[in-house]
């Protein structure tokens, strides 16, 4: 297996950034190879470096999970302890439906937030032989991960316009 | 058949005596007020007698008419209970539960009649009328709401005496303190799911009316109208 | 120091982060004061709570017929507050406008305070507060369940939701922001930002994600803080009491509730900017914003007010019409129409006329409408609980007593106390939001 290591470059122009990204892409390396650092959300056209993500879906789940599992516990609590009520119906759809508006939304709030722990990889098992550039003010770091030959990416990065390219061992 | 707890009251017989004031305080250990506790609105009085003035001196017309818990059928005090402390039991009763009861005044709101009352202190007797409690009713705690229960502690017994006997409860057997001491037997208890029970006659009644009755409550307290 | 009056965003990154990262370390004797004053204030309010939970809810001013006071009042009032970060954050967000950027963490920063004071108030009233939890439903041995057809149960649903939302969506924004004080001179500060950073390094993937999450929990988040309100409105609502039993209620409370958060904002606003030194930050474009904002939620205030006055006085129910009587014409008319000066006339005159409109005249506006929201509360639980059905059993008069008053204080007192707290533990203003993306063609 060819030697893996990671190229940290520096940046201070976006557009170098779409730049090298294309080039990078184009030389044969994968969006998970690729990853940016920065301090604020760096927006790209569309087809740079996308990242799909299944967020929307998660969160519509995640309601619909809240919505029907409230509904079901307030209709199972309504039925098992039935007490009536002033002509009120032991369990009735209408009387608890802001339970199942307001788990429903829970339901979704939750699943969002645990989405995006998870998909950011904030709380997954990190790769810690990842080197995790310090990004200087007002800069954008691109790390490239390299199997093999290092002066060809480097090259690249170079031309697109990184101010500096430094390569690094997996820790 | 199950029975189903109704009360009649003739306004035309009622004297506005306050008996029953009187008689409910004794038999359901109701808390004394100060009279600072009642300036400040705090009496708390299961039946009352309401009282309205209409015309001036000497032309003054008053009516007056006994105001307990309706125990109506489709209460409004029931489903905002978040705790159920106040339902509706099979015989008709709207049942308060002081165990269950945290306070949370949304029954007495939604009340109509304005018959619920809280305990905002823990009860207090002056001296000797602490031993006049009777056992068969509990003694509620501050912080609970409480009203008129047909005295159901002595619908139990009733029933309980009937069992005992292997007889049916007999129409007038069970009467609540109310009913038992008013002087001028204004006021009728009795089951009306039976036809022939003397208040299930007096409902059919042509001066039958019930309070509030356009609120769709089902009060189960009828008044019978005054002559004019 | 450089930079358009109405631009801040161009300041020198540096200065920015040095600006808004600079009352996170060190206390002044000042700042001491202001955390001690309310604090001695909640204290005394704590105290008041367990005078009434010892001696019973009789220390209190509530009598029979008016069961509700000063507590539910109260309540109604800050989770209306809550709304404030709501409206700024979510739906500016939503729509894109780019002067909220410098509100959004006080804003919601104000909605988290609000809404955990304000939860505070459903066991504060309780008769027997020490069971309150009763009404969440849990296995127990009795095998009892609470009585989920209550507004009250749905009141708990409705503030546990909204308070996790809110929660989260503060929480959020704020990961990249501890991230970048990671490095913090003071060791415990250290520990906390790193562990709130959850390791957040500004990959790419990870500010996708946030960016993602973000939106969807503005829509969340608005979706939940319009039912909120409503809920709590429903609360009196779906009592038969006259006029409670009002279907405008909900929008009417919503309506109100983003009223009285706005005019909370923009006195925190300008609190935080004379007191941190934020002119450059939060400039009079923004408060011009608010000061828009907020004299047309008066107008909007105003309108569902009168329509529902109109609708009751022209429908002449006699026991409505007491109630009207009691509220507009005789003993709560003062308050009345002292509230309809607070939330309409003057906001009109001091944010409407160009010429008036100043950050100065905009809190003094602002003051007037958290008063006159204080009595709309007010003037909705206590005159209706006061008329009755049965004219006979009408009350005498509610007055709250010493220990409402303190514990109503206290909330305040708590307000300020936890925005002190936070404004010294966080960036009140989110760095990274605030700086527009610098690769960004235009702003």
């Amino acid at each position: 297996m060819a030697s893996l290591s990671y190229l940290l470059s520096e940046f201070r122009d976006k557009n170098a950034v779409a730049d090298a990204i294309r080039a990078l892409r184009a030389a044969g390396a994968g969006d998970a190879d690729i990853d940016l650092f920065s301090e604020e959300p760096v927006e790209f056209p569309r087809g740079v470096l996308d990242r799909p993500s299944h967020m929307s879906l998660v969160s519509v789940l995640g309601a619909i999970v809240g919505g029907v599992g409230g509904t079901a516990f307030v209709w199972y609590a309504q039925t098992n302890y039935a007490v009536p009520t002033g002509g009120m119906p032991v369990f009735s759809f209408w009387g608890t439906g802001v339970i199942t508006y307001e788990l429903t939304m829970l339901g979704a709030v939750l699943a969002t937030f645990g989405y995006f722990l998870w998909e950011s990889g904030l709380i997954r098992k990190r790769d810690k032989s990842a080197p995790v550039p310090v990004v200087p003010p007002e800069c954008i770091c691109l790390r490239v991960r390299v199997s093999g030959d290092v002066a060809a990416p480097t090259a690249l990065l170079r031309q697109a316009g990184a101010i500096s390219v430094e390569k690094k061992v997996p820790a | 058949m199950a029975h189903r707890w109704g009360m009649a009251i003739d306004l035309d017989r009622c004297t506005g005596c306050e008996a029953c004031v009187a008689a409910c305080h004794a038999e359901n250990n109701i808390p004394f007020s100060t009279p600072e506790q009642a300036a400040a609105g705090r009496t708390n009085h299961w039946i009352r007698v309401d009282r309205y003035y209409e015309g001036a001196f000497p032309d003054v017309k008053v009516k007056y008419m006994p105001v307990l818990c309706q125990q109506c059928d489709e209460a409004p005090c029931e489903p905002v209970c978040p705790t159920l402390a106040t339902y509706h039991n099979p015989e008709g009763l709207n049942v308060q539960v002081y165990n269950r009861c945290v306070g949370t005044f949304y029954c007495a709101n939604n009340c109509p009649y304005t018959v619920r009352y809280f305990n905002w202190f823990d009860p207090v007797w002056p001296e000797p009328m602490q031993l006049q409690h009777n056992p068969d009713v509990a003694i509620r705690m501050a912080g609970v709401m409480e009203k008129c229960t047909f005295c159901i502690q002595r619908i139990k017994r009733g029933k309980d005496e009937a069992a005992a006997a292997g007889q049916p409860v007999a129409d007038g057997d069970i009467q609540p303190a109310c009913v038992q001491s008013c002087p001028a037997e204004a006021m009728v208890f009795g089951d009306l799911n039976d036809p022939e029970s003397k208040v299930s006659r007096l409902t059919e009644s042509s001066r039958a009316t019930h309070l509030l009755e356009e609120l769709g409550t089902k009060p189960k307290v009828v008044y019978l109208e005054r002559g004019r | 120091m450089s930079g358009n009056a109405n631009q801040p965003e161009l300041l020198p990154y540096g200065k920015i982060r040095e600006d808004l990262f600079r009352p996170l370390s060190g206390m002044t004797q000042k700042y001491f004061a202001a955390i001690l004053i309310p604090l001695l204030i909640i204290m005394f309010g704590a105290y008041a709570w367990t005078v009434q939970l010892r001696t019973g809810m009789g220390v209190t001013g509530l009598q029979r017929p008016v069961f509700w006071g000063f507590y539910i009042v109260d309540f109604v009032f800050w989770i209306g507050i809550s709304h404030a970060g709501t409206l700024i954050s979510a739906i500016l967000r939503l729509t894109d406008a780019g002067w909220r950027k410098p509100i959004t963490r006080a804003a919601e920063a104000i909605t988290l305070f609000a809404l955990m004071i304000g939860g505070m108030f459903p066991i504060i009233h309780l008769g027997r507060a020490w069971y309150f939890y009763w009404l969440i439903p849990y296995p127990n041995m009795r095998l009892l369940w609470p009585n989920f057809r209550s507004p009250l149960l749905w009141d708990l649903t409705a503030i546990v939701t909204y308070m996790t939302g809110s929660a989260i969506y503060l929480y959020l924004p704020l990961i990249p922001d501890v991230a970048q004080l990671a490095e913090h001179s003071v060791p415990w500060r250290r520990k906390l930002y790193r562990m709130l950073s959850l390791g957040w390094t500004g990959s790419d993937k990870e500010w996708h994600s946030l960016e993602r999450a973000m939106k969807l929990m503005a829509g969340i988040i608005l979706a939940v803080a319009v039912s909120v309100h409503t809920v709590v409105a429903w609360d009196f609502s779906m009592a038969i009491a006259p006029m409670w039993h009002s279907t405008i209620f909900g929008p009417y409370f919503v309506v109100g509730a983003i009223f009285s958060g706005l005019a909370g904002l923009m006195i925190v606003m300008a609190a935080i900017r004379k007191l941190m030194g934020l002119e450059q930050y939060l400039t009079r474009h923004h408060f011009d914003n608010l000061a828009k904002l907020l004299l047309l939620m008066s107008i909007l205030w105003l309108y569902f007010t009168f329509a529902e006055h109109l609708t009751v006085w022209y429908g002449n129910d006699p026991s409505e019409m007491a109630v009207f009587g009691a509220r507009t014409r005789a003993r709560f008319a003062g308050l009345f129409w002292l509230m309809v000066v607070v939330n309409f006339v003057i906001p009109f005159v001091l944010l409407g006329i160009r010429k008036l409109r100043s950050i100065t005249s905009g809190v003094i506006a602002s003051f007037g409408i958290l008063l006159g929201m204080f009595l709309e509360r007010y003037i909705i639980v206590v005159p209706t609980l006061s008329t009755t059905r049965l004219a006979a059993a009408t009350s005498s008069s509610y007055t709250p007593s010493w220990v409402e008053l303190a514990i109503t204080a206290a909330t305040f007192a708590a307000m300020i106390f936890l925005y002190l707290i936070f404004s010294k533990l966080f960036p009140i203003i989110a760095v990274w939001e605030f700086k527009p993306h610098p690769h960004e063609d235009e702003v």
